[in-house]
């Protein structure tokens, strides 16, 4: 029998053809890396300072030995509830308001009116540009020692990020059932919730519990700042250098945040693979639960009032900030000094992202659980990687800012690093569940062919956890432009150290200019970031 | 122990005070925590309560026992409820002074004058002894070769630390008396650092990252004398004296508490404790004495030309 | 071969001898998937012994049992390939057991091999769509380069499930053709799962019947009738 394919004529082999636009965001991406190191003074002078790794070690060498005398134990558990409280609390916030928002600038909302959607979307950048510091800060001027600033505090920055993740998600929702309820006469809110929302649900779930975790470790920067629980005791031992008892702090945080993550991790998979029965999962009931109570009891627990945000106090104390504030200073010194350092703010981001993408892409293979059974070996190491992933980022960046200043000279390097090692804490946890949620069958095929482990992860995992992981590091460089203002006092600080010192000053106009620059540069980024996202894609 | 005291002007590097009072009762038992305040903030503490404040730049132990030391002092002399409340940053205490949430507050120098300049009517109470003529201590990495000197010159091509950004001792007078030795304060390579307190000025210069720093002359003793100071940090010049810390009464404190003469009858108590009394060991000091606005007036011209007080 | 298993396979003892090209045949969940995972090695039997190309895997270790699986290749209805590469990469994975990290590597930015790999390409047809990325091909086109995968890797044994499911008949015969030559032409074997009477009927010379994971037939092709055939996928559907 002979059988040929209809292919009279053999055709030419195209030639290869590289996609120019990925080729131009990397060759932009790898001049701009350039760029920042050379600010960093990489290229130039010395930046190591061996001289410090005493003060290095004192601090590395207390891990092992934390400070556990029972009462600062028992004074961290009591600071881990208001912790608690403060994440549970602003979470639920930002939910309510992530959703009400998510309405706002949702394409779905906005049909073809594009520039009103635009407008929306830029509106979103200010709360979202500033960090949860910065908004407990502005916020204790109003309201005081009330414990809404807290709540405030996490609940209104982490709500404009809920918004944007929830209206992507439902953007992303095939339109088929939605106009179909709308063509049988269905209201939009109807048709939405009939429509739209119960497909998003798993996403939106997952990414709630995945903001319970993040707001556990902004409650602890709050509490550096002032918001009370572990944070505050871990600022009390850090300021006297107490590294033993920096480390116990670390360690209740790193506590806090696992459970955090394994209550995720347990919905996300009942929610992928939900058991074969029609009634509901007991764990997810369980969870549901269990968050309105925890969110009750957070609130009981701080003594939340309502009335305290529309009191005739905070009024008048907004009205004479807002006074004091208004018109913003446009002196050229300031322009200047803002103009200088949001290109150091623009470095150390870039650094940071430099430092922490390489190496959380190395470290999600490792740090994700294999699908299947594994070796004990290949166990103990996953669970050293994701305990050491844990740690980076359970260790507040103002700590790495200071310890690594001790074995680096003053500029923009040690803050940038600071960040790097926070963000690959951060990033190194995100690309490991990306690698854990891939198509396990390209790689398995492919160890079923006799590749070795480099070739089966180099063509079967790096090309389907590129694109996800991609987009967690993007969202990061965001967050990195924001989170310079927490290493940012020693040596080079970028803005975010500009506006500590204004604010520490009480120079309101000034403030208002910096808080202005922040949220524009916060809005390039995310435009920036669109862009390479769209090319990447 | 007692070498460890109210001593360092900086603060932690933290900006806000702790905003829950619900975790400083916690310190106190979490289940009378629980069974005292179910509601609101104003409507948990007395209104009549004096609300007492001063920033933890002591060691977290020590403010643990100074707060129910100073407030159980305070309430039994003047027979009133007192309530006490650590604040991490003298910047926060200002604000939460001017908002009313604070009515007596432990300020530095310079805070105090920031908090009076926001708070139209508050008036200083008292100060130590040692807060009439307060120094500051220059200090060098042993790599630098310097010896001990008062000519502040030899610090200008340093990488130089402050501590705090508004510490009075850490930052203010020793920018002042860097620009009057003719280094402009600002000016050295780098840019000079905010270590955010003390203790991380010392460790800093110990490693030589930085090669130079400043920091509160009482602290620099109270590590000298526990012998905590890296051997590598010397001493290098101290400052001439000036005032710093004391004791600052918000405007609407009287009224509230309805204790007419309540900034003399404080004035009178701290000023009136006898030598040795635990709140004295606590503050380092061997007596109060009364305090005047005017005090601080050096301060306040020195802030504003280094741009600190607008 | 021998296999013995009790996963979702139970009792089953099957041998394929060199040159053989036998059509696993039963219902979905039969155990055809399983019993193919145990043969290429991607699952290990929970009891009993595999023994492929006269070699028990599970008595070899790192390099050894890589080499052998070099020899094992297996074509799984397309799902093994990496929708965001482009073709051509999908193609050379074949050649991973062969190829060092470094040259795996440098080969996603300059490809290596490109010769065998579009001679491969071009026996099933896409030479023309070497460098489009693969999740814009069909389905039909994507099972035709899991094919060349194969091509390139030049396996023993040739494993393969439902490779021609989502193929036009005459390239189901093409594919299925290329698939026994490879197999047969270095003196292995083909074991194949099929639902296509047809094309067993024209592609192989034995059939092994699978329900609830055991053998229930086993017989040359040349021994049973066009109907009796027929009738086996109706009991099976």
């Amino acid at each position: 029998m002979t059988l040929l394919l209809d292919r009279p004529t053999r055709p030419a082999t195209p030639p290869l053809r590289r996609d120019r636009r990925r080729w131009a965001w990397g060759l932009g991406a790898a001049a701009v890396l350039v760029w920042s190191l050379a600010g960093a003074g990489l290229f130039g002078a010395d930046v190591l300072n061996p001289g410090g790794t005493a003060q290095f070690g004192r601090f590395a060498a207390a891990a092992l030995d934390p400070a556990i005398d029972a009462a600062f134990l028992g004074l961290l558990a009591r600071s881990a509830l208001v912790t608690v409280a403060y994440a549970a609390a602003g979470t639920a916030l930002a939910l309510a308001l992530g959703a009400v928002g998510a309405l706002l600038v949702s394409r779905t909302t906005w049909g073809r009116r594009r520039a009103g959607w635009l407008a929306a979307r830029g509106l979103l950048a200010v709360p979202r540009g500033l960090h949860e510091a910065v908004w407990g800060l502005l916020l204790v001027t109003l309201l005081g020692l009330d414990p809404w600033v807290g709540v405030l505090a996490i609940g209104l920055p982490y709500g404009a990020v809920t918004a944007k993740v929830v209206a992507d998600l439902v953007d992303e929702v095939p339109r088929g059932a939605y106009r179909a309820l709308r063509a049988a006469g269905a209201g939009r809110t109807a048709a939405a919730l009939y429509g739209l929302l119960p497909p998003a649900a798993g996403g939106l779930l997952s990414h709630a519990f995945y903001r319970l975790e993040c707001a556990v470790r902004s409650a602890v920067v709050l509490g550096m700042v002032g918001a009370g629980g572990l944070g505050y005791q871990l600022a009390l031992s850090f300021a006297s250098l107490r590294w033993e008892e920096v480390w116990s702090a670390v360690y209740a945080l790193a506590l806090l945040c696992l459970l955090a993550e394994v209550a995720g991790r347990a919905v996300r998979r009942r929610l992928a693979a939900p058991p074969p029965s029609a009634r509901r999962d007991p764990v997810l009931t369980a969870a549901v639960v269990g968050t309105v109570v925890l969110v009750g009891w957070s609130c009981w627990y701080l003594a939340l009032a309502p009335a305290a945000l529309v009191s005739e106090r905070t009024v008048a104390q907004l009205g004479s900030v807002l006074a004091a504030a208004w018109p913003p200073a446009t002196d050229g010194d300031l322009l200047r000094t803002i103009g200088a350092l949001a290109v150091d703010t623009v470095q150390m981001s870039v650094i940071a992202l430099a430092v922490a993408l390489p190496g959380a892409v190395l470290l999600a293979g490792p740090a994700a659980r294999p699908a299947g059974d594994s070796s004990p070996g290949r166990r103990v190491a996953g669970t050293l990687v994701r305990a050491g992933l844990l740690l980076l980022r359970a260790v507040p960046p103002p700590v790495w800012a200071l310890v690594l200043l001790f074995v680096l000279l003053p500029g923009v390097l040690p803050g940038a690093l600071a960040l790097g090692v926070y963000t690959l804490g951060v990033l190194g946890r995100l690309a490991a569940e990306a690698t854990e949620e891939l198509d396990p069958r390209p790689r398995t095929a492919l160890t079923a062919l006799g590749a070795r482990p480099a070739g089966a992860w180099l063509y079967g995992v790096l090309p389907l956890a590129a694109g996800p992981v991609l987009v967690h590091a993007l969202h990061r460089w965001e967050v990195a432009i924001r989170d310079t203002v927490l290493v940012g006092l020693l040596g080079a600080g970028g803005l975010g150290a500009l506006l500590a010192s204004e604010l520490a000053t009480f120079d309101w106009a000034a403030v208002t200019t910096v808080l202005a620059a922040v949220v524009v540069l916060t809005w390039v980024v995310d435009l920036v970031s669109d862009r390479a996202r769209a090319a990447l894609r | 122990m007692s070498s460890r005291r109210v001593a360092r002007s900086g603060g932690p590097d933290a900006l806000l005070p702790p905003l829950s009072r619900r975790a400083l009762l916690a310190g106190a038992g979490a289940a009378l925590a629980a069974a005292v305040t179910g509601c609101g903030r104003s409507a948990a503490s007395s209104p009549a309560a004096l609300h007492v404040g001063a920033v933890p730049d002591q060691d977290p132990d020590v403010l643990q026992r100074l707060h129910g030391t100073v407030a159980d002092a305070v309430s039994g002399a003047l027979d009133l409820e007192v309530e006490y409340t650590p604040v991490t940053d003298y910047a926060a205490a200002v604000s939460l002074f001017r908002t009313g949430d604070l009515d007596l507050v432990w300020f530095g120098g310079l805070t105090g004058v920031q908090a009076r300049l926001q708070t139209p009517g508050a008036e200083p109470v008292a100060q130590r002894d040692i807060d009439r003529a307060f120094t500051s201590v220059f200090v060098v990495n042993t790599g630098t070769g310097l010896a001990p000197s008062d000519d502040l010159t030899a610090l200008a091509p340093l990488r130089f630390t402050y501590g705090s950004e508004t510490s009075t001792s850490g930052r203010l007078m020793p920018a002042w008396f860097l620009r009057e030795a003719g280094v402009d304060p600002q000016g050295f390579p780098g840019g000079p650092g905010f270590s955010g307190s003390h203790d991380a000025t010392l460790a800093l210069v110990a490693s030589g990252s930085y090669q130079a720093g400043v920091l509160n002359s009482q602290v620099w003793r109270s590590r000298t004398e526990e012998g905590a100071v890296d051997p590598a940090v010397v001493r290098y010049a101290e400052s001439p004296p000036y005032a710093d810390y004391h004791w600052l009464l918000g405007p609407q404190a009287a009224a509230r508490t309805g204790v007419p003469d309540l900034r003399d009858r404080l004035a009178d108590f701290f000023t009136g404790l006898p030598p040795g009394d635990p709140v004295l060991e606590l503050f380092g000091a061997s007596a109060f004495v009364p305090a005047r606005a005017s005090d601080h007036d050096r301060i306040e011209e020195i802030g504003r030309d280094l741009g600190l007080v607008s | 071969m021998r296999y013995g298993g009790t996963t979702a396979l139970a009792g089953v003892d099957l041998e394929v001898s060199p040159g053989e090209r036998v059509a696993l045949v039963g219902a979905s969940g039969a155990g055809k998937s399983t019993l193919l995972a145990l043969a290429n090695g991607s699952v290990p039997p929970t009891s009993g012994a595999v023994r492929v190309l006269g070699a028990d895997p599970a008595a070899l270790s790192g390099r050894d049992r890589r080499r052998l699986w070099a020899r094992v290749g297996t074509v799984h209805q397309a799902l093994e390939l990496v929708g965001r590469l482009r073709v051509v990469h999908n193609v050379n994975a074949g050649r991973l057991a062969d190829w060092s990290a470094a040259r795996a590597a440098w080969s996603l930015v300059h490809p290596q091999g490109l010769p065998e790999a579009l001679a491969a390409l071009d026996e099933v047809g896409l030479a023309d769509r070497a460098f489009e990325r693969t999740e814009r091909l069909s389905g039909g086109q994507r099972q035709r380069v899991a094919i060349a995968r194969l091509l390139v890797q030049q396996p023993d044994l040739v494993l393969a499930d439902e490779p021609a499911s989502a193929l036009d008949p005459v390239l189901a015969d093409r594919a299925l053709t290329l698939l026994g030559e490879l197999a047969t032409a270095r003196g292995g074997a083909l074991l194949v799962a099929l639902h296509d009477p047809g094309l067993v009927r024209r592609h192989c010379d034995r059939v092994v019947g699978l329900a609830g994971g055991r053998v229930v037939l086993d017989a040359p092709v040349a021994a049973l009738s066009a109907a009796d055939l027929a009738g086996l996928y109706g009991a099976a559907t």
